[in-house]
């Protein structure tokens, strides 16, 4: 299962970002509760797929400071918008051709 | 040993250091102390800081070999110029070539074909592995590729200059003043492409997988990396003959032509397993 989700954990961060911006721990929060606690990577993976992301110019992010604490935030950017609707188009034909095959 | 610090010496053995180890030691404290539990869930120090060597490597590589291909393009250009604005120089004969003049002309015609080979595979390499992270066996065949084909860029850069000061008593001074200035700013521009790679090189991930051979450049079924040598060595001494034979000199096109192959097939014989041709 793991595995699996390593290779759509873009598109799901992408997705759950496209709500509101959120830093790490928020997102792998959201990724479970979203999942019913199926999704459970090791949560120190996200990290290096949001530099990845941001990098590509999906995402954006920045510091920000509450009750004391540095967090850096990360926000959807336009391309990314645009690139996560582009991937769900793609997972829906993908699994609706793998539903089809399976029926 | 704390887990931040530990993770921190696993980023600086992986050669992530700067802002970017910094960047990651603030996010990575702030998401520990969400939870009391949480650095049980996080995962090993040392996966996490191989998976962003995996990930900063493999982006760092690529954009090298694209910067190479760029600061070759340009080199590319100057030799051109240099070649064909030559013709209205008072060109010298190439029989009467002093000794440094015959080591400047064979690494014009050598040492630009390794940098425009070795520069194109490092850019289909990079194009065929975008957006993911590349195997360490790869990543090397990568940055070997891109640093011969810097190595072969400032090589005939070298090599112009050197030509031009060899013939300079029978070219015009303005071709052999232009020579200079051209030659120098191209190699000066390779050599700053050359920072990229060595910075990509800093990185040290530690990902399986094989680095494929020419096959996975071509992006087709594997087969014998000789034979495909072969054929490509042919076609080469095939199309040198057939400009001997357009410029009226078939024998010449002819001498040519299978010295092109056979240097083709000692470049393949010599480079092809340091730059990932042939496993």
């Amino acid at each position: 299962m793991n595995e699996e989700l390593k290779g759509h954990l873009d598109s799901l961060i992408l997705a759950v970002l496209a709500s509101e911006p959120a830093h790490g721990y928020a997102i792998m929060q959201e990724l479970k509760a979203r999942s019913g606690g199926a999704f459970d990577l090791p949560e120190g993976t996200i990290y290096p797929a949001l530099h990845r992301l941001e990098r590509s110019g999906l995402l954006a992010s920045g510091w920000s400071s509450a009750s004391g604490r540095r967090r850096r935030v990360y926000r959807l950017t336009r391309r990314g918008r645009t690139g996560l609707e582009s991937r769900k188009r793609e997972w829906r034909a993908f699994s609706g051709a793998v539903d089809a095959v399976l029926a | 040993m704390s887990y931040i610090e530990e993770l921190s010496r696993e980023l600086s053995r992986r050669g992530i250091g700067g802002t970017t180890r910094r960047r990651i030691l603030d996010e990575v404290d702030d998401h520990l102390r969400s939870e009391p539990d949480a650095q049980e869930r996080f995962g090993a120090p040392a996966a996490i800081a191989n998976e962003f060597a995996a990930e900063l490597g493999s982006h760092a590589s690529r954009r090298a070999a694209f910067v190479a291909f760029a600061a070759l393009g340009v080199a590319g250009a100057v030799y051109a110029a240099a070649f064909v604005s030559q013709a209205f120089a008072n060109p010298p004969s190439e029989t009467l070539a002093p000794a440094l003049g015959a080591v400047a002309l064979a690494s014009l015609v050598v040492a630009p074909q390794v940098a425009f080979v070795a520069g194109a595979l490092a850019l289909v390499r990079a194009l065929r592995r975008r957006g993911r992270a590349i195997p360490t066996a790869e990543l090397t065949v990568l940055r070997r590729r891109t640093l011969v084909a810097l190595a072969a860029g400032v090589a005939t850069m070298v090599a112009l200059a050197l030509y031009a000061y060899e013939f300079a008593p029978s070219l015009a001074g303005w071709w052999t003043t232009a020579t200079y200035a051209s030659a120098t700013a191209a190699g000066l521009l390779l050599v700053t492409a050359s920072v990229p790679a060595a910075r990509a090189a800093r990185f040290r991930p530690e990902l399986a997988g094989s680095a494929g051979d020419v096959f996975d450049d071509l992006g087709v079924t594997s087969g014998d990396p000789w034979r495909l040598a072969c054929a490509v060595a042919l076609a080469v001494g095939a199309a040198v003959w057939l400009t001997g034979i357009v410029q009226g000199d078939a024998l010449d096109g002819l001498v040519r032509g299978i010295l092109e192959a056979a240097a083709c097939l000692a470049g393949f014989g010599a480079l092809g397993r340091y730059l990932g041709l042939r496993r």
